[in-house]
C-alpha cells in the first residue's frame, strides 16, 4: 500500500492547519458507518434467513426494520462525512486560491511569464477545484480504505475464521498484482509519453499552422494527415490502454472472484454441515462490502490523481522563493540630486550558464535621457528589468540609490518613483478613463482629460461611442498599437509623481507613420523626467543626453551620442549596420 | 426535451457517427450490459447456491450447476468489464479520428492564406476541446445512461413476467432512479451551470487581465486592490460549488433511500410468494443478494446526464461551424506562364464592417515588377492581399491572372502565389520535413540547397540533428530570423512567379531585418514581388512604392521619385534612417 499512498497523497497534505482533527472525527463516523453496514448486513440475513425457514411475514418485520434504520444510518453518515468535512475543504481551498493570489503578486511578472500565463490562471481555477474534488475524495476514502474491511473482516473472524483467512490473505495478494501490472503499465506509458503528445498536439499544431499549409497549396491535402496522424494515436493508444487496464482488471477479477470463492466453499460447508445458513449468509452479504473501499478508491484513482498532482503544482508555486528586503530604501522622490549605481553588475537567468548582463557599470544623476542600444539579444530588456526590480543581481550590494546600497530594485519605494512602458502596455479590461488613471487614486475626470489631450488621445476618443467611458483591453474594443502607446503615454503625463520612466522599445513594431505621429506626444514628456529608453530604431537617439552600447550583455560604451560619435567603436560600428542607404 | 431536439435538428457531428460505427457500438452497449448482469447474476446464483446447501441435499449434483455457475459469473464479469472498456475506447477514438478530420476540413474551407496579425490559437483550442468533450459525452453520458436503461428493461421485464404487479412496481421506483431524477439533475443543473459558466468566465477574464498586467500592479503598489478585486468571484464560485455538492450528496442518499424501498419491496413480495414450499424458499436469498449489485449501474446515471449542458454547448458549437460555409467556385487552370495580374476597378467592405476597405482600386502588376505597399496598421493592406490571393471576393470589380478570375484559379494557387508572412508557421517536426512542404516531390539534395540558399547551412550543419533537428513548438527551437529564412528556404522550393510578402520584418531587430531583406530580393530578384511594410528599411529594393490610406492609393512612384518630390515621403524616410 505504501506505494499507493505515495502516489496519491503529498505529504504537505497532513500539515494543512486543522487536518489532524478532521482526521479523528471522520475516523469516527466512519468507524460507525462500518458498524451500520454489519449490523445491516446481519439483519438482512435473519430476514432472508427466516424466510428460507418458511416463517410467516410477521417474522421479519423486526429484522427488516433494524435493516432499514441500519441502511439509512450508513447513507446518513455519507452525508455528514462530507459535510464535516465540506467546510474545512472549503477553507483549506479557498485559501489556497486567495494565497495563490497574493503569491502571484509577490512573485512579479518576471517569474509568471515562465511559468505562462494561462498556466497560472488554469491552476487558480481549474487546478483550485481539483484539489477541491481531492482533498474530498482522499481523505475519506484513505480513512474508508484503513478501517471499514478491518471491522468486517474482525466480524467475520468470529463468526467462520476460515473465510475471514482466506479473505484476509487475498487483499495482500490483489494490491500485488495491482501493483505488479499497475507498474509495468506505467513504464510502457512512460515510454511512449512523448510520441503520445506529439501525436496529441500534433492536431493544434496543424489547425494553428493552416494559413501556411494554405499558402503553400497543401491544406486539403493535409485533412488524409490529419486523419491518419489521428488513427495511428488510436493504435498507440489502445496498446497502451491494454495494458493499463489490465491493473484494474486484476482488481475486478480477484474480487469478484474471491466472492465466487467464498460462495462456493460456504456452498460445500453447508453441505457437510458444518456451518449453518445464517451465518454463512452474512459472510456472503459482507464480502462484496469487505472490497467495496478498495474498488472505490481505484475507481477514483484518475481524479485522485490529477488532484494530488494539482495540489502538489499549487504548493510548488506557494513555497517558491520570493524576493525579500523589499522595504530597505527608505521612502523618497527622484531629484535632480538623485544618484542610481550599478556597480560591476552581473545577472544570470535561472537555468543558464552564459550571464546575461557581465559587469555592468554605470552612474546615473538627476532628470536625464538615457538611450539604450544594441543588437536583439544584447542584454537591452534584461538591463531594463533589472533596473524596474523585475530582476534582481546576481550578488548582493552591487545597486544603490543615492548611496543606499541594496541587494536588488524591488523595492518598494523605488517602484513608486518609475513607471514602465514595454512594446506592447498592457490594457486592462476596464474603461479608458480607468486605464489612464490607473497608477493615480480618485484623478479628476478633468485631470485625465488633460493627459489624454497631451498624449494625442483627443481626437479618437471623440470618436469612441462613450468617450472616456468606452471599454477597452480583452473582449471590449481593439485598440491598436499606438492609441496603445499614447494611454500609457497619458499615464505618465496624469502621474507627476514618477518622475522615472522605462521605455523598453516602444516603438518597435509601429509603422513608420504611427511611429512619427506618436514621438512629436512622447518628447515634452522627457522634459524633467530620468528617462531610460531602450531602442533600436537610430532617429530616437538624437534626443538622448546620454548612450549606453550593450553588446552580448556588455556595456561596451557609454557617453554622450556626440562622444561617441567621435570615438569611432562600437556605437559607429552599430550605427552603419543598422542605416539604411541613401536614395 | 425541446433543447435536445434543437440541439440535434441540424446535427453533423454527433448522430452521423453513432450510425456510422453501429457494429461496435452495439458491441459496447452489448458488453456493458453483460458486465452488469454477470455481476447480478453472480450474486443471484451465490444466494441460491447457499440457500440450497443449507438444506443439506443428499448429492453434491443438486449444487453442481450453482458451483459451476458461480465461477463463470466470477470470471465473466471482470473479462467483460475489460473488453467493454477496451472496445468503447476504441470506439470513441475512431470517432475522435473522424471528429479531427471534420473539424479540420470545416475550418480549413474558411481558412485565409494571408493572417490577421495577432491571432490568437484561442479558437482552435476551444475546438479542439470541444472534440474532448463530445469524446466523454460518449463514455461518461451516452454508454452508462443507455447500459442503464437497458438494465433497467431487463429487470421490470425480468420481474414483471413472475409477478406483474412487482414488475409495476420496480417500473416505477427504479424509474425515479434512472428516469427521473437525471432529468431533474440536467434540469437544475442547466440553471446552474449557465450561471457558473458566467461566473467562472468573469473570474477566468479578471485573473488572466490582472496577471497579464502584473507589472503595472506591482509598480502601481496597489496590493489591497489586486487582491479585493478577486473576492467577490472567488466567493460566488465556492458558493455554487457547495450548492453543488449539497445537492450530489442529498441526490445520491435520495437514491439509496429508493433502492431501500425496492429491496424492501422484494422481501416482502418473496414473503408472500416464496414461501410455499421449499425449494421455492430458495429463491429468496437470490434475489435480495441480486438488488445491490443490479441496481450499481444506476447510481451514477444522474451525474452522467447532468454534466450535458457542458456538452451541449460544444455540440452546438461545432455544429455552427457548418453554417455560412463559402460558396463553391468552378475551377480553372492557369494556363502558360504568368503574364500579368489585373486589378480592376476592386472596391471591397467586410459584411460587419462600416467602411470600403478598398475603394475603387485599379492596378496592373507585370512580371517581375517589384511593388510596396504602405500605409498605417488597420488601413486594409493585409484585406488587399486576401483579395490579390482570393482568400476574399471582391464585392466589385475583378481581379484576373491571365485574363482568368483568381477565384476560379484557388486549385492551382500554390504554383501562382508565394506568401512569407510575420509569422510564417513551422510544423512541430525536422528541419527537413518543414522546408519539405514547400514542394512534396524535392529531393533532399533540392532541400539542401534551398537552406544553403538562405544563408542556413552552416548553422543547421553544425547542430548535431543536422538536417534532422526538430524545430519545436511553432519553431522555437530557431530565432525569429532564422524561423523567416527557413520559411524563405520553404517558398524557394515552391518557385511560384508571384511572391507576396507581408510584413515578414515586423518583429525583427533592423540588423537582421536588412540581412533578410538583401535576401529576399536577391534570390527572388526574377521573381514578381508584391511586399506590404510597416516602414522604409530597404524600400531601394523596389521598383514602386504605394500608400494604401481610406481604400486607395495616395502616393505612388519610385522611391526616388518620391524622396525627392514628396516631402512626406522624404521626412519619412529620414527618420527611418535614424536622421
Ligand atoms: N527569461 C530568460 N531566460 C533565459 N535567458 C533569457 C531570458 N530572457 C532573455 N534571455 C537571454 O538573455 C539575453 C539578453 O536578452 P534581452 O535582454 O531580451 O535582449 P534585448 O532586449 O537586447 O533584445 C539573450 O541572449 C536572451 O536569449
Ligand atoms: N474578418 C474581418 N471582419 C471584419 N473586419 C475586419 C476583418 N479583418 C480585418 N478587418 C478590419 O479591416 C481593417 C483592415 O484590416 P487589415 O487589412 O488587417 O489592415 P492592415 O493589414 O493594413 O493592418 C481593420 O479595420 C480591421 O479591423
Ligand atoms: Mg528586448
Ligand atoms: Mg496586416
Amino acid at each position: 500500500m505504501s506505494r499507493g499512498s505515495e502516489v496519491l497523497i503529498d505529504k504537505r497534505l497532513f500539515n494543512l492547519p486543522g487536518m489532524r482533527r478532521y482526521v479523528i472525527i471522520l475516523g469516527i463516523l466512519v468507524f460507525l458507518q462500518a458498524i451500520a453496514i454489519i449490523v445491516q448486513a446481519r439483519y438482512l440475513s435473519i430476514a432472508i434467513v427466516n424466510l428460507w425457514n418458511l416463517m410467516p411475514i410477521g417474522s421479519i418485520i423486526l429484522p427488516t426494520s433494524i435493516f432499514t434504520v441500519a441502511f439509512l444510518c450508513r447513507h446518513l453518515l455519507t452525508v455528514w462525512q462530507n459535510r464535516v468535512l465540506f467546510p474545512f475543504v472549503e477553507k483549506t481551498s479557498g485559501d489556497m486560491r486567495e494565497s495563490l493570489m497574493a503569491k502571484i503578486f509577490r512573485l512579479g511578472p518576471a517569474e509568471i511569464d515562465k511559468r505562462g500565463t494561462g498556466n497560472i490562471v488554469t491552476m487558480a481555477l481549474e487546478g483550485i477545484d481539483q484539489v477541491q474534488t481531492y482533498l474530498m475524495l482522499v481523505i475519506i476514502k484513505m480513512l474508508d480504505m484503513s478501517i471499514t474491511p478491518w471491522l468486517i473482516l474482525i466480524y467475520i473472524l468470529f463468526i467462520r475464521w476460515e473465510q475471514a483467512l482466506f479473505l484476509f490473505i487475498i487483499f495482500p495478494v490483489i494490491i500485488l498484482f495491482m501493483v505488479i501490472l499497475g507498474l509495468a503499465a506505467q513504464s510502457k506509458a512512460d515510454r511512449q509519453y512523448e510520441g503520445y503528445q506529439h501525436l496529441s498536439n500534433h492536431f493544434v499544431d496543424t489547425l494553428r499552422g493552416l494559413s501556411t499549409l494554405k499558402q503553400l497549396g497543401l491544406s486539403k491535402r493535409y485533412a488524409n494527415n490529419v486523419y491518419s496522424v489521428s488513427e495511428s494515436y488510436r493504435t498507440e493508444t489502445m496498446s497502451t490502454l491494454r495494458i493499463a487496464l489490465t491493473s484494474t482488471f486484476a482488481l475486478d477479477f480477484f474480487t469478484t472472484l474471491s466472492i465466487a470463492v467464498v460462495a462456493v466453499f460456504l456452498g460445500f460447508d453447508l453441505l457437510d454441515g458444518k456451518v449453518m445458513l445464517l451465518p454463512a449468509l452474512t459472510i456472503l452479504v459482507l464480502a462484496p462490502e469487505y472490497f467495496l473501499p478498495i474498488r472505490n478508491f481505484a475507481n477514483d484513482y484518475h481524479a485522485t490523481l490529477n488532484g494530488k498532482n494539482a495540489m502538489s503544482a499549487v504548493l510548488d508555486v506557494l513555497h517558491q522563493p520570493e524576493m525579500k528586503q523589499r522595504d530597505e530604501l527608505p521612502d523618497f522622490k527622484w531629484n535632480q540630486d538623485s544618484m542610481l549605481t550599478l556597480d560591476h553588475v552581473n545577472f544570470t537567468y535561472p537555468e543558464t550558464t552564459q550571464p546575461a548582463l557581465k559587469n555592468i557599470s554605470v552612474t546615473i544623476k538627476g532628470m536625464q535621457k538615457i538611450g539604450i542600444i544594441g543588437a536583439s539579444g544584447s542584454g537591452k530588456s534584461t538591463l531594463i528589468n533589472l533596473i524596474g526590480g523585475f530582476l534582481s543581481p546576481d550578488k548582493p550590494d552591487q545597486v544603490a540609490i543615492d548611496g543606499h546600497k541594496l541587494p536588488h530594485l524591488d523595492q518598494a519605494a523605488w517602484q513608486k518613483n518609475f513607471l514602465y512602458i514595454p512594446q506592447n502596455p498592457y490594457l486592462f479590461h476596464a474603461t479608458l478613463a480607468d486605464n489612464i488613471s490607473f497608477y493615480v487614486d480618485n484623478a479628476s475626470k478633468q485631470s485625465i482629460e488633460d493627459a489624454a489631450q497631451r498624449a494625442g488621445l483627443t481626437e479618437w476618443i471623440k470618436r469612441l461611442p462613450a468617450g472616456l467611458d468606452t471599454m477597452i483591453g480583452e473582449g471590449a474594443r481593439t485598440v491598436s498599437g499606438g492609441q496603445a502607446q499614447r494611454i500609457a503615454l497619458a499615464r505618465a503625463f496624469l502621474d507627476t509623481d514618477r518622475k522615472v520612466l522605462l521605455f523598453d522599445e516602444p516603438t518597435a513594431h509601429l509603422d513608420i507613420e504611427t511611429e512619427a505621429a506618436l514621438k512629436k506626444d512622447i518628447l515634452p514628456v522627457f522634459s524633467d523626467h530620468l528617462v531610460f529608453f531602450a531602442t533600436h530604431r537610430l532617429h530616437w537617439i538624437g534626443e538622448m543626453d546620454y548612450v549606453l552600447v550593450m553588446d552580448h550583455g556588455k556595456l561596451v560604451e557609454q557617453g554622450t551620442p556626440a562622444e561617441l560619435a567621435q570615438k569611432n567603436g562600437d556605437y559607429v560600428k552599430l550605427r552603419s549596420e543598422m542605416e539604411a542607404s541613401d536614395l | 426535451m425541446k433543447g435536445l431536439r434543437e440541439t440535434f435538428a441540424h446535427d453533423t457531428w454527433v448522430m452521423p457517427y453513432l450510425r456510422k460505427y453501429k457494429g461496435l457500438l452495439i458491441l459496447v452497449l452489448f458488453l456493458g450490459f453483460m458486465t452488469f448482469f454477470s455481476g447480478g447474476a453472480l450474486m443471484f446464483n451465490s444466494g441460491y447456491l447457499i440457500s440450497e446447501a443449507a438444506r443439506q441435499p443428499s448429492s453434491i449434483i443438486y449444487i453442481y450447476v450453482p458451483v459451476v455457475l458461480a465461477r463463470a459469473f466470477g470470471i465473466a464479469r471482470p473479462t467483460f468489464r475489460y473488453i467493454e472498456r477496451l472496445t468503447s475506447h476504441n470506439w470513441v477514438l475512431k470517432i475522435v479520428s473522424d471528429f479531427r478530420k471534420k473539424l479540420y476540413q470545416t475550418v480549413e474551407r474558411k481558412a485565409s492564406a494571408i493572417q490577421r496579425s495577432h491571432q490568437t490559437g484561442d479558437i482552435l483550442s476551444i475546438l479542439a476541446d470541444d472534440i474532448d468533450h463530445i469524446e466523454n459525452l460518449y463514455l461518461r453520458t451516452v454508454f452508462p445512461m443507455v447500459i442503464g436503461w437497458l438494465l433497467y428493461l431487463f429487470i421490470v421485464i425480468g420481474v414483471g413476467s413472475l409477478n406483474w404487479v412487482v414488475g409495476l412496481l420496480m417500473l416505477l421506483l427504479l424509474g425515479i432512479i434512472v428516469i427521473v431524477l437525471p432529468l431533474a439533475s440536467v434540469a437544475t443543473n442547466g440553471v446552474r451551470e449557465y450561471r457558473q459558466h458566467q461566473i467562472q468566465h468573469e473570474f477566468y477574464t479578471n485573473l488572466t487581465d490582472e496577471v497579464l498586467g502584473l507589472g503595472d500592479w506591482l509598480i502601481s503598489g496597489r496590493y489591497d486592490d489586486f487582491i479585493n478585486l478577486q473576492k467577490k468571484p472567488i466567493k460566488q464560485i465556492a458558493q455554487l460549488r457547495k450548492k453543488d455538492h449539497y445537492f450530489q450528496w442529498w441526490r445520491s442518499f435520495f437514491v439509496q433511500f429508493v433502492v431501500l424501498l425496492t429491496t424492501i419491496t422484494l422481501l416482502i413480495w418473496a414473503a408472500n410468494s416464496f414461501t410455499a414450499t421449499k425449494s421455492l424458499a430458495n429463491w429468496v436469498a437470490a434475489f435480495a443478494l441480486a438488488i445491490f449489485p443490479a441496481v450499481s449501474p444506476f447510481l451514477n446515471m444522474s451525474q452522467g446526464l447532468s454534466e450535458w449542458p457542458v456538452y451541449r454547448r460544444s455540440i452546438e458549437r461545432v455544429n455552427q461551424l457548418d453554417r455560412d460555409q463559402p460558396a463553391k467556385v468552378d475551377q480553372n487552370q492557369l494556363e502558360g506562364h504568368f503574364k500579368e495580374l489585373k486589378i480592376a476597378n476592386v472596391t471591397f467592405k467586410y459584411p460587419d464592417g462600416d467602411r470600403n476597405i478598398v475603394n475603387d482600386i485599379s492596378m496592373t502588376i507585370h512580371p517581375g515588377e517589384k511593388v510596396a505597399l504602405l500605409g498605417p496598421s488597420g488601413t486594409g493592406k493585409s484585406t488587399f492581399l486576401k483579395l490579390l490571393v482570393g482568400d476574399l471576393i471582391p464585392n466589385d470589380g475583378q481581379i484576373l491572372a491571365n485574363g482568368k478570375d483568381v477565384s476560379s484559379l484557388q486549385k492551382v494557387r500554390s504554383s501562382l502565389f508565394g506568401i512569407l508572412d510575420q509569422q510564417p508557421y513551422l510544423f512541430d517536426t525536422t528541419v527537413m520535413n518543414n522546408v519539405r512542404l514547400g514542394n512534396t516531390n524535392a529531393t533532399d539534395d533540392e532541400i539542401k540547397d534551398a537552406i544553403a540558399a538562405v544563408g542556413l547551412k552552416d548553422l543547421i550543419e553544425s547542430l548535431p540533428d543536422q538536417y534532422n533537428t526538430e524545430v519545436q513548438e511553432t519553431g522555437k527551437r530557431f530565432s525569429g530570423g532564422e524561423r523567416q529564412r527557413l520559411s524563405l528556404a520553404r517558398i524557394l522550393l515552391q518557385d511560384a512567379p508571384i511572391i507576396i510578402l507581408d510584413e515578414p520584418t515586423v518583429s525583427l531587430d533592423p540588423i537582421t531585418e536588412k540581412k533578410l531583406l538583401d535576401q529576399v530580393f536577391d534570390l527572388l530578384h526574377n521573381k514578381t514581388i508584391i511586399w506590404v511594410t510597416h516602414h522604409l528599411a530597404g524600400i531601394a529594393h523596389v521598383d514602386q512604392v504605394r500608400f494604401l490610406e481610406n481604400g486607395h492609393f495616395d502616393m505612388q512612384g519610385t522611391p526616388q521619385e518620391l524622396y525627392q518630390q514628396e516631402p512626406r515621403f522624404r521626412q519619412l524616410y529620414d527618420l527611418d534612417r535614424g536622421k
